[in-house]
């Protein structure tokens, strides 16, 4: 039962965003920017600037790319629309929790994405032989859980964003905020090791080094798994959903839909 | 002068439109303090380690970024919402009404809305700019050449996302553009010279990201070889004037919602 709600909610989903293919073309060329970084890095330890050679830069900056890929989310922005426009009204009427509606959303657009990934990754590898190195299955499927781990984090986190809708009209800059915190301080600028010491320090109690940097250090071969790293996320994601759990049951009672 | 004043009432009615949302200004603002702290922090990464962004002194360094930063605040006050709304326009055929009135058409759609979300980043890349260029020690005339450039680079950034915006009539939903354009100025934030040859020139003759942030501030400081920085004028009023020939040619594909 509850397979069959699942199954047939990832494929209209995966439908749906086949239809997008244009937009997610777009949206991943705008995801390009860890290639320029490369770029800069590589520049740098061509010139015998930095502890890294130019090859681990390009290895660490791809698996950037792919960690940011698959952590997209945007939560935020469908629900908060569902509560405006008042089409929450219509999912409310079905025995499921809009929030698996969003998740496999999610899910689903993961199903369209992952082929132009691949697409990208072999041109890359064309591009930079050598760049690309199979990190072995361990370190490939701790990547992958972290991942895994980072995609959830990132959507409760935005879909406790989305939640404020029922309280504020425009709630979705907050999570601008929390985009651009990803942004400087989860190692896409540089490889994390490369951070001052005190800053490493703090930022690894935050979520933020471990949504891209543990997951592309894993895959890109800087560091041994940190069980470390494993626990700060699963915290963060705990802490999330349990945010998200209370903000629905809350708002929940506020909903007035459009003209009720 | 009657550009101007239509160009008064949009923006102060767009900006009291936004001002009802005060909460999400505060968050704006706090936004691109962390923002604009975080660039600062990437440039110091590479200083840091030894590495002079291909032959700059760090405040020149500054100069650049602080025209990303400009680049990237009118994104924000102007392009982002009036290029979003062209195809938002083409999908419900409310194009119509813009094109009947009497108001060069192309104005109308860039210049009807202003997001004033983007006013922090602005004053914030000025002061960038303000800083970089006193700390590498502009004179006169390199202040006169900071302008002129930044002027250009708007130009140019404006033309470029216009272009793109344009394909809207073919491909209704592609309002994704602006955002890829917003993140290649990304890339604009650290001077050309700074990465790798291949990705140099792909930066300077495929997207013309070297003309956006590094050739102003080269203009600025008085280096670069030759002639090429002034190339950003030229490229700027090159692409500006092809937007316009491809707006025109454009809305001759374009069918309304019900015809």
């Amino acid at each position: 039962m509850l397979l069959a709600k699942a199954r047939t909610l990832l494929a209209v989903y995966f439908a749906y965003m086949l239809e997008y293919r244009a937009e997610i073309v777009f949206w991943i060329l705008g995801g390009l920017s860890p290639f320029f970084f490369m770029a800069a890095w590589s520049e740098a330890a061509r010139l015998g600037h930095t502890a890294y050679s130019a090859l681990e830069y390009a290895r660490y900056f791809f698996a950037v790319f792919v960690a940011r890929q698959l952590a997209i989310v945007w939560a935020n922005w469908t629900f908060s629309d569902w509560v405006r426009t008042g089409r929450l009204s219509f999912y409310l009427l079905q025995p499921l929790d809009p929030m698996w509606r969003l998740l496999a959303d999610h899910v689903g657009e993961r199903g369209v994405r992952l082929p132009m990934l691949a697409a990208i990754g072999a041109v890359f590898a064309a591009l930079f032989p050598g760049a690309l190195v199979w990190p072995g299955w361990g370190p490939f499927l701790l990547g992958l859980a972290a991942s895994t781990l980072a995609f959830l984090l990132s959507f409760f986190v935005a879909y406790s964003v989305g939640l404020l809708a029922f309280w504020f009209e425009d709630a979705t800059e907050i999570f601008e905020l929390w985009y651009v915190l990803v942004l400087f301080f989860s190692g896409m600028l540089a490889p994390l090791t490369l951070y001052p010491e005190a800053v490493q320090r703090v930022l690894a109690w935050t979520p933020f080094p471990h949504l891209v940097y543990l997951p592309a250090a894993l895959w890109s071969g800087f560091e041994p798994a940190g069980a470390w790293g494993f626990a700060v996320l699963l915290a963060w994601t705990a802490v999330f959903f349990v945010v998200s759990r209370v903000l629905w049951r809350l708002g929940r009672s506020r909903y007035s839909a459009m003209g009720a | 002068m009657r550009y101007l004043r239509l160009v008064a009432i949009f923006w102060s009615a767009s900006t009291a439109a936004r001002m009802e949302y005060r909460a999400a200004f505060a968050v704006a603002l706090l936004a691109a303090f962390v923002e604009t702290g975080g660039k600062l922090f990437g440039v110091y990464l590479f200083y840091s380690s030894g590495y002079d962004l291909g032959g700059w002194r760090w405040q020149e360094a500054l100069l650049v970024l602080g025209f990303a930063q400009l680049l990237d605040a009118f994104f924000l006050l102007i392009f982002q919402p009036n290029l979003r709304r062209i195809s938002e326009m083409v999908q419900d055929g409310t194009l119509d009404f813009v094109l009947l009135k009497p108001v060069d058409s192309q104005f109308w759609v860039s210049v009807q809305k202003l997001d004033p979300i983007g006013l922090p980043y602005l004053l914030l890349g000025l002061a960038v700019l303000a800083y970089g260029g006193s700390a590498s020690g502009i004179t006169g005339a390199g202040w006169v050449w900071l302008a002129a450039a930044g002027t250009g680079a708007v130009l140019l950034a404006y033309a470029l996302a216009f272009l793109l915006a344009t394909t809207s009539i073919w491909f209704v939903k592609i309002f994704n553009v602006v955002f890829f354009l917003s993140s290649m100025i990304w890339s604009a934030q650290y001077p050309v010279q700074a990465y790798t040859r291949p990705f140099r020139l792909f930066m300077t003759f495929v997207l013309p990201v070297y003309f956006m942030t590094t050739a102003p501030a080269e203009l600025a400081l008085g280096r670069g070889d030759g002639a090429a920085p002034l190339a950003v004028f030229l490229v700027a009023a090159g692409l500006f004037g092809l937007s316009r020939a491809f707006w025109r040619f454009a809305l001759r594909y374009y069918t309304s919602a019900s015809s």
